[in-house]
């Protein structure tokens, strides 16, 4: 049986991961039908090897998205605040105007349980949790991002102690190009 | 995306071809649609997905909605055609453990 993994998001205002010094800085509206258009200006440029076919800009589209929608609410009056770096590893700062994620707590016991069963093999359970649902969920929330989100930022996810900042990083074996 | 289902002779069982990127844009349109058809009587769903390159949360969702709907009437979705970062995607959150994935048969040598 494969080893019990339960990971945690993580809330530490004073974490390095929110050290924008040298990062570069982009801001943009919060216009939920830009989200992927707003990923990929960001990661131009980027080394292909952290690219991963699309999969760092799924990634990046993710945090975008949460910002946008359940931070902002798609206040076009709002911005988005982006910091990234891409050399030796690709490292973000998300930050949004809204009033933070207050179910993170109630989102790592979700997602406790959401491991435990599938841990013991009790798919029914586990498909019963296997999407998150907060109070602002809707149909175009899968429920899930952060789930993949814990495995692949592999440097670390960190929030702000308001918990509408967001610092990630992810290392590659390969290094860049 | 487009999609491309394919009906069995008896009309419960499908199978849908998936072109495109299965997003935040797209899903939730292709999830009312598979959902529509499976509270009208489809009891078997098999999504092919090699033509889907981009895969996010929305989609995610999407398919273990779809995963659900089928438990409720005894069966588990199927899929083949996973590759490339959609399988990634899969993976990390776990929900591949859901689905009846269809593998190739290897060409004996």
């Amino acid at each position: 049986m494969k080893p019990l993994i339960i990971r945690k998001l993580i809330v530490d205002e004073r974490n390095e991961l929110f050290d924008a010094q040298g990062m570069r800085y982009a801001e943009f509206a919060s216009d939920y039908s830009r989200i992927r258009e707003y990923a990929s200006f960001i990661l131009e440029g980027c080394p292909e090897a952290f690219r991963e076919g699309n999969l760092l800009e799924q990634q990046l589209s993710e945090i975008i998205k949460n910002g946008i929608k359940h931070g902002n609410r798609c206040d076009p009056a709002k911005r988005l605040r982006v910091w990234y770096d891409l050399r030796k590893r690709a490292r973000f700062i998300v930050e949004d105007e809204g009033e933070g994620f207050l179910e993170l707590e109630a989102w790592n016991e979700f997602y406790r349980k959401r491991q435990t069963a599938l841990h013991r093999e009790d798919f029914d359970e586990f498909l019963a949790l296997a999407s998150y649902r907060g109070p602002s969920s809707d149909e175009t929330d899968g429920g899930n991002s952060l789930i993949a989100a814990l495995e692949y930022w592999n440097g670390g996810m960190i929030y702000n102690a308001k918990k509408n900042k967001v610092g990630v990083v992810r290392w590659f074996s390969g290094g860049s190009d | 995306m487009e999609w491309t289902p394919k009906l069995s002779p008896s009309g419960d069982e499908a199978e849908i071809a998936l072109v495109g990127d299965y997003d935040l844009y797209h899903a939730p349109l292709f999830s009312a649609f598979v959902l529509g058809k499976i509270e009208g009587g489809w009891n078997r769903v098999s999504l092919n997905l090699s033509g889907v390159s981009y895969l996010d949360s929305t989609g995610v969702g999407s398919i273990i909605r779809i995963a659900q709907a089928l438990r409720k009437k005894g069966a588990k979705l199927r899929c083949r055609g996973l590759s490339g970062s959609p399988r990634r995607v899969l993976e990390m959150s776990n929900v591949i453990a859901l689905l009846e994935e269809d593998r190739p048969e290897r060409a004996s040598s």
